[in-house]
């Protein structure tokens, strides 16, 4: 995987450009400004580069390898410099994010802005939503990301230990996450539920990826919402979940799960992985200066994806919510595009 | 260059492009780079054959391009590489490939010639791959010889065979 694909060389521009988190957006934008001639930094706060490609996505679907041989060429063929373990942030500001743990120094988002000619924030969306009931802090219940990045770990031999395991996993959610969890957790031999509070016809991942986990076996348990974690001691025993029905369009377009009162059950688990949506994770709190953050957590950016604070151009899924890792790119180089004509114009 | 080169000597020095359906996931990062090297236009793209199920398509360049055979104005032609490729200033837009080609590639563009894949003929001029070979995740989309392909997937097919007996 190639991302500096454009050219043999580097091009005869002159300027400097930070880039924070290496995801697909972040390499893209790298590849491009690299190819033009700019000196690029990269910031990432883990120990690889890559993102989510590395770290959440299945080994067995994108090779890791890969993504290293794109990475090396940045590097040993077009000087783009990478600064690992390393978090940006703004500063007197902090949040814990899915990931951080192995955060070896934290640089200031102000002396970057200060320091390059322009600033790409690519940073992703390294934060799991939970579903707000009780139990959900038990040492069993997982986030998608947090299990499959525990398990990338794992496997990099960045972790000793594996993931917890379970006989019986129930994983909430449908979406592409939930989809990648389930598989993972059937492969470790585990009975495995998806659970669902609308039907498998509006599922985000789409009907084709749950019926090839229903043909492996996982059973697809739709229309239902867990309204409570049963934990004993700090670890989940069950979930109690109550039944749903489809009611008139909601703000989404799709049909509105409404609960069924009366109609609590429970399923036993003893391990449980809520794959319910992740959050964009820019490198501040609220606000940065004037940049700001929609309902979502979203950097506002303009069409030439320049955010209110004109050096700083923001790409990828923290300016999107999660998406495909294409589209990341793609806004990747987009983004890239705009930061050398802002640089060009300027001169 | 165009009709007259012979394929079988075309075969022999060129590199193909081969995308294997079953190793992509859908992760759109060929369209995409497609799109952004040439002007929003998608001559690689994803279709949603099924709900959850997007795959990419693009022109399979064949070495007996129908395509080619049927252009009235030679505005299709077969490159140095063996890539099909058109000359926008000859087509007439009479939209003859888009009938001939069995896959539905050609696009017709509204100012009226029609336009598709060219293996990225500027990238392929400076010795660089097509941009949705260079940038797939899941090597999905090759680049190579025919042979080597072909020896590479029977090699697959017989490690699959032993798997199965292994069992």
């Amino acid at each position: 995987m190639r991302f500096a694909f454009m050219c043999r060389d580097r091009g005869g521009r002159r300027g400097s450009v930070a880039i924070i988190g290496a995801g697909p957006a972040g390499l893209a934008a790298a590849g491009y400004l690299t190819c033009m001639g700019y000196e690029v930094d990269v910031y990432d706060k883990l120990p690889y580069v890559g993102g989510l490609m590395m770290f959440a996505i299945p080994s067995y679907r994108i090779y890791p390898d890969n993504v290293i041989e794109g990475v090396e060429d940045l590097r040993d063929r077009l000087s783009v410099r990478f600064y690992l373990r390393t978090k940006v942030f703004a500063k007197n500001q902090s949040r814990h994010d899915e990931g951080d743990e192995f955060v070896e120094k934290v640089v200031n988002l102000e002396d970057l802005v200060e320091k390059y000619n322009a600033v790409l924030i690519s940073t992703g969306t390294w934060s799991s939503r939970k579903l707000g009931v009780e139990g959900e802090d038990s040492r069993n219940v997982l986030t998608a990301l947090e299990y499959l990045y525990h398990w990338r770990l794992y496997e990099e031999g960045l972790a000793t230990e594996k993931p917890p395991t379970g006989r019986n996993v129930v994983v909430v959610g449908a979406g592409l996450s939930a989809i990648d969890a389930a598989e993972k957790a059937l492969e470790t031999g585990a009975d495995v539920y998806i659970v669902y509070r609308r039907t498998i016809a509006e599922a985000p991942a789409g009907i084709y990826p749950i019926n090839e986990l229903i043909k492996r076996g996982v059973r697809f348990v739709e229309l239902v919402q867990p309204t409570k974690i049963i934990s004993e001691g700090g670890y989940a025993r069950g979930l109690e979940l109550v039944k749903m029905k489809l009611g008139e369009p909601d703000e989404t377009g799709r049909p509105r799960p409404i609960p069924v009162p009366g109609t609590e059950f429970v399923m036993e688990a003893d391990l449980v992985i809520l794959a319910v949506g992740e959050i964009p994770t820019p490198p501040f709190v609220d606000k940065f200066m004037n940049i700001s953050i929609d309902r979502s957590r979203r950097i506002q950016v303009n069409n030439r994806y320049q955010t209110a604070l004109e050096k700083v151009f923001a790409a990828g899924d923290v300016v999107t919510g999660p998406s495909f890792i294409g589209k990341a790119f793609g806004s990747g180089l987009r983004a890239a595009k705009y930061i050398d004509s802002y640089l060009y114009l300027r001169r | 260059m165009g009709r007259e080169v012979n394929p079988e000597s075309v075969l022999g020095i060129s590199v193909r492009r081969f995308v294997m359906v079953n190793k992509c996931i859908g992760c759109y990062t060929c369209e995409e780079v497609c799109k952004f090297l040439n002007d929003e236009q998608q001559f690689i793209k994803l279709y949603e054959i099924e709900s959850g199920l997007s795959k990419p398509i693009s022109c399979f360049h064949c070495v007996k391009a129908p395509c080619v055979t049927v252009c009235p104005t030679n505005a299709l032609i077969v490159d140095r590489d063996g890539a099909v490729v058109t000359r926008v200033t000859r087509c007439i837009g009479c939209t003859s490939c888009i009938i001939a080609c069995p896959f539905g590639i050609p696009d017709l563009l509204p100012v009226g010639h029609v336009v598709k894949c060219d293996l990225c003929s500027k990238l392929r001029s400076e010795g660089l791959e097509p941009g949705c070979i260079a940038v797939c995740p899941t090597n999905a989309i090759l680049w190579g010889k025919p042979e080597d392909i072909t020896r590479m997937l029977r090699e697959k097919t017989l490690l699959k065979l032993v798997e199965a007996y292994r069992r």
